[in-house]
This record gives structure tokens, C-alpha cells and sequence, in this order.
């Protein structure tokens, strides 16, 4: 919103401030402020107008000449002079529904001279962005401009008849506006409407067809208030913001449609003269319930400011706001809010510390420290296993990154995820970003061949949400990257989830993915439970060399968290100790022989590790193992050693396998 | 010969050997002949039975010192034949310490992270708690709850990425009060940092994708006083160095009053430069005390607690914090980039 210095000027008595500290006093007091502009002899502040939608008196200049009076203490000049317009309306109003339309007033005119404006007028139109068009339509702009009423003018001559309807659209309805276009209205729109047709659509846009001309001798002035979210659904479903549709849906004050009449008959007079008044005000208005005043205890204020502020200099500073201010008990002031407050902005007392606050000024308000009791925070346990996880990572070389949560549906496919387990965006950035991710690999996949270009060898990490219809969950996704076999990068990333979960073994999986390699891709166990995947990619997805990555779910990784319990006492007797090599087939497991060694150990084994293994000529391997085993209150003899080997090696041969002795 | 003068001999002869000897066996043998049972001198001493009393005191006596002294002339040079060989084999041992170490060296934590980390360390030793929401959120978090019903020019502010199931991507963080006042009531001091999601094009500075970080004081008869302690006490743990903030109105449906909160500018000092805009002040963060309607939402009662609560914008500080001018860094997951952290 453009601010004119001069316009300012003239509604502010012995406005002095520079336009550039006007412009300072006016972020630090009311609203920010973008900056000051210089046009021909004027100055022009702009305001940023994400700082005004909650001032619907803000987008027109009398609005801000207030807040100046107020904040430099000089008194305001109000550009309406009142005015009596007695007699029969000429025309009749009539209003659907006042939810939507709370206030229509008009007026009419006739003996219209339409011409070019003044030269001052259309320089203040110009100053705030608006174009000078004809003397008719520039006095409705300076009147938006001024008190933020927006207002229309039609040629009464291409009106039908002397009923003005303010009614909902009817379906497949039509209207060419003045923009030179031509909207399709639904009943979700309002529109002003003569007995035969729609010819403004309320609050947005008048209608071609009854437009002011050079040929205008009489007109209908529009002053009215419509519903805000009525004005704002429609302005966006037709994708057509106006001055005047901003305006309506920061809810404007119903008070003003007079105000509107009565200023632009005075300016209609300046720049049409000889233009008369036909009969007097259409006025079709049904108040709002008037708004109890606020109740504001002084005492409340102080505590809620963090600072005391003297009740007269509270009475000034909401009175310079023209609020109304009556003392109902000792220190308790009841607040009656201006109608062009009241409509959006303020209703709670809360809404009085802002405006006393700000005009007292926040930087005199000193800092100070609460005193409440010191409290132990509720723990996240969450969030400091994932930081624990990240320290981890990075600690054995894994450099984090973050990926997008959009993928497209050609990702999800190349990752083999039904289209319909995502949640869709409407809206998406780009048509092929409309699917949250329900898994980090995409992102990963593409990191690693983004990066491939660079290194030859590289190590990275997310941690992120993967997205369901149902759940967020979190995950821990590793990828390291190397030009070689692959072997060695998907140990690395087993010792990673050994370290992340003590205890996790990882089973081979039955079934691959197509992005996964079909003879290198394996559960990550801990017990039953499944934590996650651990898999070279398919060597045809890695561009030069090869990639494995380790998936993990966040959540059921905390949850088996070891949590230390009593610890062991410390073993008094020896410890005796032995090695085995069992001959294996070629694609046998080395944790399967294992646990065919654990369970033949029996109670007595403390440990069991494997050492090597050792390719024969037929293709067999022999699979070398440490067993420790004692007995916790005695040294085990050699024959008792003896016979716990010996039990090992007949239950193994039993089983099938040869032992290498 | 007399005893006497064999025996100097014997001595004379195995300090001469002593002397030749260059090795550790080589001197070893010199004190076997020379020193051990059945070495020369103990031949000699066999001699002695032969003897007269007082000539046998004499000679055993000779015999004993020279024993003595070929024991400290063998000692003194074993230590100095044994530090010539170890020397030698030290001198074999050298190592080039320039070579490069093998083994992996650590990664590094995405930028944001770290300023997460640091943030969240902070308000943690102020007695915050750390929070966290989902993501996909619902237009009652998001909005309806905050005070921006449907319809709220408001919403233009935060363009949304509206789901097909008629959820959102959560456009701040500030569901999160709700969602932790339903869950601890008051009183409760938290922050929650997270993703947050914007439905802007992607150019040098902006981003469909950020992280933000919320934060929240409810209690009784929380102030603007108190809101202004904080957050200057924060910042300058932030910067590290003492700042100056200042409050000027703001308009966020949520909080009432609503302040945008200003910190002089730390590359000028306020005097006025192109990073301020020549303003002299920096436009850092949105704050304000807690709309009673939001309380209300929360299921906490206005009239007996009420709170501030404010947004940091975690991307924008570690922007600034390592001088980043291209915001799509953060998630180009680029180690070139990623690996200077």
C-alpha cells in the first residue's frame, strides 16, 4: 500500500517529520514500512501489505493520518465534511442476505460532465499507483484511497429500471467486466444486479456494459460493505484481485458507505460542475449487534506489558485512537472500540496491549527474567537417539545430508512402491513432485550418482521422515559408495548397524527388489524383529562403480536399544579354549554353522568367533571358529574340555559336516 | 713364573681382548676365558695351595683386585657395545611420518543440524523442552487452531501444499504449541525445531523446504518484559556477542500483541550498511505473547496462564551464521558442499 506525504499532509495538522522519519516512526509504531520513494514533488512510503491485513483502516491514507496524529500527537484532519442528503431514494435496494451484504448505499446524480480530472487529483492518483481514467471514476478511487471505502459508479442509463439487487450468482451466469473480460459466475458469487442482469460482481469488479462513458449524463454511486470471506472467496476463484476487493477482505467498516457518499459528493462538485443530486440516499443497512465495550483492568496491562504505565497515559494513547474511555472502577477502564476497529481487529483486551504498547514503545519496556520455579524439562528420548545415531555416523565418516520429502510417480516406481501408498499433493511445485516419499532411497539413489561425479569413494547419510498415509516414520538411510568389487562397502555399513544396535545379525533376503542386487541384499535382524534392509544396489543403477546401503527404521531401532542392566561379576576361574573348522558347501552361512556350533556347546560356551575361512580345491570351504567355554564356580579339566569338543564334533558330524582335525 | 707376574699377564692379555672384542659374544667369550669357572685366572688360583701363608694373602689379594677391575672394564664395555647394536637396530627402524594415516576419517553434520544442535543445547540449559509434530499436518493445527480461520487474508502469507486426502504439508512449526499444550498443559517452556514446507518457486533464496524453529512460554503472568529477556538472551548466545534487539508490531494471528523482533545490525553496529538495508537493524525473527484463542485451542485457560512464543528461521541463521547466498545448498546434497561443516 502506497502512502502519499502530501496526502498525509493534508489529514494531519502541522505534520512536520521528514518523509524518511515519517517512514521510521511509522515501522517501529504501526507497520513496516518498505521504504520511501520520491514522486514528482511528493514523497511516497510504501507499507508492506502482509503488515496490514489485520487494519482494514490502514488501506486509505485518513486510516494511517491517524495512527501519524497519534504517534506524533497532532491532531487529525478529517477530509468529510457531513452532509444531508434528504428526500425519496430514486432507487430501491434490495439485499438477498445482509451476511453477505451488510450496507448498500447510493446516490444518484445527473447533469454529469464526464472529462479528464484535475491535474492535482490525478497526481494523487498517480502517487499511489492508481490511473487517472475520468473525472467520475477518479473520484471513486480517491475516495478508496482516502477512507478505504471502495465505491462504483454506473451509467444509470444501461441500468434497467430503478431496483438495484444484491443477489447470488445464478449458475452459468455471465458478466463482461471493465477489465475486458468475461467471467463464469457460480451462486458461491455475489454480484449487484439490475431486474434483467448481473452488472458488478460485489466488491470486485463493475461490468462493461453500465460503465461511465463519454456520453454519461447520470450515474448510480455505489457505496457499499460486503462480507469479507464472501469477497475473498470469490476474488481468488476468479483469480482477479482488485483495490477494492484487497480492501473488502480485510473487512471494512459498514459506517463508512456514508462517509464514502458524503466525500465524493463533494468532490463531484469540484470536478463536475453543474452536476446535481437526484432525490436523496438509497440506504438498505442491517447493523451488526454493537460489540460490548473491553474491559481492561490497568493492572492486567502492566503485568502483561512488564512494565506500569500511568491510567492518563493509557486514557491518551487509546483516546489519540479515538477508542472511547470510561473508568468503571478504580484502575479499570471500559474501552469502546471505533467501528473501523471493531470489524477485524480489535475485541479483546489483548488486542488494548498491543495498541498501548506500541505507542509507548516496546524499547521502553526493559527486559526481564521470569520468576518461576526451575523445572526439569520433559525428556525427548527421541530426539537424542537420532542425534546419537548422527553422531555415530559421521564419526565413522558418513556426511549427512537432506533430501526433498517430494518424489515423483517415476521414482516411486524405479523403487517399486504402489502409486496409491502415497499421499498426494494437490498442489505439487512441479507435476512431477506430487508424491511424499514413503522411503528415503530415492533421494539417497540420486546422491549417489550426483556425487559419483566428484569422488571416487564417499560415505553419506539422512535421517528423515519416510511418509505414510498413516505415519511418519523415521529413518536412518547410509549409502557408501566405492569404484571397486562392492564387497567391503557392505561390511562397512553391517559394522555401522552393529554399532547403531548392538546384537543385529543380518539374514539373507528370500525375495529382492529390482533395485536391489539379487545375491547381495539381506534383513537387518535384532532377534525376530526386522530393523531395516542392508543391500548393494543393482550394479545397473550405479553409474562406475558400486553402492551399498544400509536402511534402518528409527523407531524400532530406540525401542531395542540395550539399557545396561546389573552387570556381571567378574569370572574367578580360568577359561578354556579351542578351535573347530567345519568343511561347508559353497553358499553356506557362516552364522548358520555358527549356531549349529552354539547349540551343540551347550551351556558351558562363553563365547564363540569366527576366525576365517579357507577355499578348497572342490569349491567347500572350511569355516574356522574360537570356542571359549569354562564353568562359572570351578577350572574345567582337560577331560571335561575334551568331552564338550568331542560332543561338538559327533552333533556336528551327525549333522552332516565334515570337521577338518 | 711367579704368581704375581702371571697374573698380569692374564690381565694384561684380557684387557687387550676386551679392547679387540666388537661384538656381544665376542666380549662374552673374553670374560669366560678370562673370568669364568674354568677360565684362566681360576686356573691360576688352583696354583695358590702350593704357596706360603703370606705370599698366598698377597697374591689372592692381586688376584681379587684384578677379577674386580676386568669385571668393571667387561661391564663398561658390554654397555657400550649394547648401545651401539641398539642403536643400529633403531637406526633400521625408521618410519616415514609423513605418509598418510590409513582409516576413515569422521563425515560431518549437515549445517542445519549443527545449528539445530546448538540452538536446542541452548534452550535445553534454560529448562525448554524439545518438541515435535508431525509433518503432514491439518488444517485445524495449522491454522484454524493458530486463529487464521479458512478465508483469513492471513493464509496468503503461507502458501501451502495442500494434500489430496485435504491435509497439508505443515507451512511452520507452530502447530507444535498446540500439539505440546494438549500434551503437558501448562506451565511449559518448549521449542520445537522441524521441517516446514512452502509452496514457493525455488530460486537463490527461496525454498519450497525449510526449517524453523518454534518456541513457547506459558505460564502465569508471562510478559513482553520477559519475552524481550529471553530472546536478548538468547541471541547473544546465538552470535556470541551481547546484541541489541528491538520490538516493533507485527501481524501474526496467533499471538496479540505480535512483534517482528529486530537485531542491530552486526556487520554495521546500526550505522547503516548494505546487509541492513542501511537501516541499521536486521529483521530476524517473528514473536509475541500467545493469543488466548490459541490457550483456548490448547485446552489451556486464558485467564490463568498465558505465554509468549516466537519463530526462528533455522536455514536463514545458518545462512547467515556461514554466509550461505545460495539456499538450495541445503538440500542439494552435494558433499563438496556438505563436507566444509
Amino acid at each position: 500500500m502506497k502512502f502519499s506525504y502530501n496526502w498525509l499532509r493534508d489529514l494531519v495538522d502541522q505534520l512536520d517529520a521528514p518523509p524518511h522519519e515519517l517512514s521510521q516512526l511509522i515501522t517501529i509504531k504501526t507497520a513496516e514500512s518498505e521504504g520511501v520513494e520520491q514522486h514528482g514533488n511528493d514523497s511516497v512510503i510504501e507499507i508492506d501489505n502482509k503488515s496490514l491485513t489485520h487494519r482494514p483502516d490502514l488501506w486509505g491514507h485518513y486510516g494511517m493520518a491517524r495512527e501519524v496524529a497519534a504517534i506524533l500527537g497532532r491532531k487529525l484532519v478529517d477530509p468529510v465534511k457531513p452532509a444531508q442528503f434528504p428526500g425519496a431514494a430514486p432507487v430501491r435496494v434490495s439485499i438477498e442476505d445482509h451476511t453477505l451484504c451488510p450496507r448498500y448505499s447510493a446516490l444518484v446524480f445527473e447533469n454529469v460532465t464526464v472529462k479528464p480530472s484535475p491535474e492535482w487529483l490525478q497526481q494523487r492518483l498517480e502517487a499511489v499507483g492508481l490511473n487517472p481514467i475520468n473525472n467520475i471514476v477518479d473520484v471513486t478511487n480517491y475516495v478508496l484511497a482516502e477512507i478505504a471505502q471502495p465505491m462504483h459508479a454506473f451509467d444509470a442509463a444501461k441500468l434497467l429500471g430503478d431496483e438495484i439487487i444484491v443477489r447470488s450468482a445464478r449458475a452459468g451466469e455471465t458478466i463482461k467486466t471493465l477489465n475486458e473480460e468475461s467471467y463464469t459466475l457460480d451462486p458461491s458469487n455475489l454480484v449487484i444486479a439490475d431486474p434483467s442482469c448481473a452488472v458488478a460482481i460485489a466488491g470486485i469488479i463493475g461490468g462493461a456494459d453500465s460503465a461511465i462513458s463519454d456520453s454519461t449524463t447520470r450515474i448510480v454511486l455505489e457505496s457499499a460493505n460486503f462480507n469479507a470471506s464472501s469477497v475473498r472467496k470469490t476474488s481468488s476463484k476468479l483469480k482477479l484481485r482488485t483495490d477494492a476487493s484487497m480492501r473488502f477482505e480485510k473487512a471494512q467498516d459498514p459506517v463508512n458507505t456514508i462517509r464514502g457518499l458524503e466525500r465524493a459528493f463533494a468532490l463531484l462538485q469540484e470536478v463536475s460542475p453543474g452536476i446535481r443530486l437526484v432525490g436523496g440516499l438509497a440506504d438498505n443497512y442491517r447493523p451488526a449487534p454493537v460489540s460490548p465495550p473491553v474491559v481492561l483492568p490497568l493492572d492486567w496491562l502492566d503485568r502483561k506489558l512488564g512494565r506500569a504505565v500511568p491510567a492518563e497515559e493509557v486514557r491518551r494513547i487509546l483516546e489519540s485512537l479515538e477508542f472511547r474511555v470510561e473508568e468503571i472502577a478504580p484502575r479499570v477502564f471500559s474501552v469502546f472500540v471505533p467501528s473501523w476497529r471493531v470489524t477485524k481487529d480489535v475485541s479483546i483486551k489483548d488486542d488494548l496491549v498491543e495498541e498501548v504498547g506500541r505507542m509507548i514503545g516496546y524499547d521502553s519496556i526493559p527486559p526481564v527474567a521470569p520468576l518461576t520455579p526451575a523445572r526439569v524439562p520433559p525428556a525427548s528420548p527421541e530426539r537424542e537417539f537420532h542425534h546419537r545415531v548422527r553422531e555415530m555416523a559421521a564419526a565413522q565418516g558418513f556426511t549427512e545430508v537432506h533430501n526433498y520429502s517430494f518424489i515423483s510417480e517415476e521414482m516411486a516406481r524405479v523403487f517399486s512402491v504402489d502409486l496409491s501408498a502415497h499421499v498426494q499433493v494437490s498442489n505439487p511445485i512441479a507435476s512431477d513432485q506430487n508424491l511424499l516419499r514413503t522411503s528415503l532411497l530415492p533421494g539417497i539413489w540420486k546422491n549417489i550418482n550426483d556425487n559419483a561425479r566428484h569422488f571416487d569413494q564417499f560415505r553419506l547419510f539422512e535421517i528423515g521422515r519416510a511418509i505414510h498415509p498413516d505415519r511418519e516414520v523415521p529413518h536412518f538411510t547410509a549409502a557408501f559408495y566405492a569404484k571397486d568389487d562392492g564387497a567391503a562397502a557392505l561390511f562397512e555399513l553391517k559394522r555401522l548397524a552393529e554399532c547403531l544396535l548392538p546384537g543385529v545379525s543380518i539374514r539373507p533376503a528370500g525375495t529382492t527388489q529390482s533395485y536391489e542386487h539379487p545375491r547381495r541384499t539381506g534383513d537387518v535382524l535384532h532377534g525376530e524383529s526386522n530393523v531395516g534392509r542392508l543391500f548393494e544396489f543393482h550394479p545397473r543403477m550405479i553409474e562406475g562403480g558400486r553402492s551399498a546401503v544400509l536402511d534402518l527404521d528409527l523407531t524400532r531401532l530406540m525401542q531395542l536399544q540395550p539399557t545396561p542392566e546389573r552387570y556381571q561379576p567378574l569370572r574367578r576361574f580360568p577359561e578354556s579354549a579351542f578351535d573347530l573348522s567345519v568343511l561347508a558347501g559353497p553358499r553356506a552361512l557362516i552364522a548358520d554353522v555358527q549356531s549349529a556350533l552354539e547349540k551343540l556347546a551347550g551351556d558351558g560356551l562363553l563365547s564363540i568367533v569366527f576366525l576365517r575361512e579357507f577355499a578348497l580345491d572342490d569349491g567347500a570351504r572350511s569355516l574356522s571358529y574360537r570356542l571359549t567355554v569354562g564353568a562359572p564356580d570351578r577350572t574345567l579339566s582337560a577331560e571335561e574340555v575334551g568331552a564338550v569338543r568331542s560332543r561338538i564334533i559327533d552333533g556336528m558330524r551327525s549333522a552332516g559336516y565334515e570337521l577338518r582335525i | 713364573m711367579p704368581p704375581e707376574q702371571i697374573i698380569s699377564e692374564l690381565h694384561a692379555a684380557a684387557l687387550a681382548a676386551l679392547e679387540q672384542a666388537t661384538t656381544l659374544d665376542a666380549l662374552e667369550a673374553v670374560r669366560v676365558e678370562a673370568l669364568g669357572r674354568k677360565g684362566k685366572l681360576a686356573e691360576v688360583s688352583k696354583t695358590f695351595g702350593k704357596l706360603a701363608p703370606e705370599e698366598r694373602a698377597r697374591v689372592g689379594k692381586l688376584l681379587n683386585s684384578v677379577k674386580q677391575e676386568l669385571e668393571t672394564r667387561l661391564d663398561e664395555r658390554k654397555d657400550a657395545l649394547s648401545s651401539v647394536a641398539q642403536d643400529a637396530r633403531l637406526e633400521s627402524e625408521w618410519i616415514d611420518l609423513t605418509a598418510p594415516a590409513p582409516g576413515v576419517r569422521p563425515g560431518s553434520l549437515h549445517p542445519i543440524t549443527q545449528v539445530q544442535r546448538e540452538l536446542e543445547e541452548l534452550f535445553v540449559s534454560l529448562g525448554f523442552a524439545i518438541m515435535d509434530g508431525p509433518e503432514v499436518e491439518t488444517e485445524f493445527y495449522n491454522f484454524d487452531a493458530l486463529n487464521i480461520p479458512a478465508d483469513h487474508p492471513a493464509r496468503d502469507a503461507q502458501d501451502t501444499f495442500w494434500l489430496k486426502d485435504g491435509r497439508l504439508l505443515r507451512t511452520h512449526t507452530s502447530p507444535v504449541q498446540l500439539r505440546a499444550l494438549e500434551k503437558f498443559g501448562p506451565p511449559l517452556k518448549m521449542i520445537a525445531p522441524g521441517r516446514v514446507f512452502r509452496n514457493e518457486e525455488v530460486d537463490a533464496s527461496h525454498e519450497h523446504t525449510f526449517y524453523q524453529l518454534e518456541g513457547m512460554m506459558v505460564d502465569r503472568d508471562v510478559s513482553v518484559a520477559h519475552l524481550l529477556y529471553f530472546m536478548k538472551t538468547l541471541l547473544s548466545a546465538i552470535f556470541h556477542r551481547d546484541v541489541t534487539v528491538r520490538l516493533r508490531p507485527g501481524f501474526f494471528p496467533f499471538v496479540e500483541p505480535g512483534f517482528e523482533l529486530d537485531i542491530q545490525c552486526l556487520i554495521c553496529g546500526g550505522k547503516g550498511c548494505p546487509v541492513c538495508k542501511h537501516s541499521g537493524w536486521v529483521e530476524l525473527l517473528p514473536c509475541g505473547l500467545v493469543n488466548p484463542a490459541v490457550l483456548r485451542y490448547g485446552g489451556v485457560d486464558p485467564d490463568q496462564w498465558n505465554g509468549f512464543a516466537f519463530g526462528l528461521g533455522m536455514t536463514r541463521l545458518a545462512m547467515m551464521r556461514y554466509g550461505i547466498d545460495d539456499i538450495r545448498l541445503f538440500a542439494g546434497g552435494d558433499l563438496r558442499f556438505l563436507r566444509q561443516f
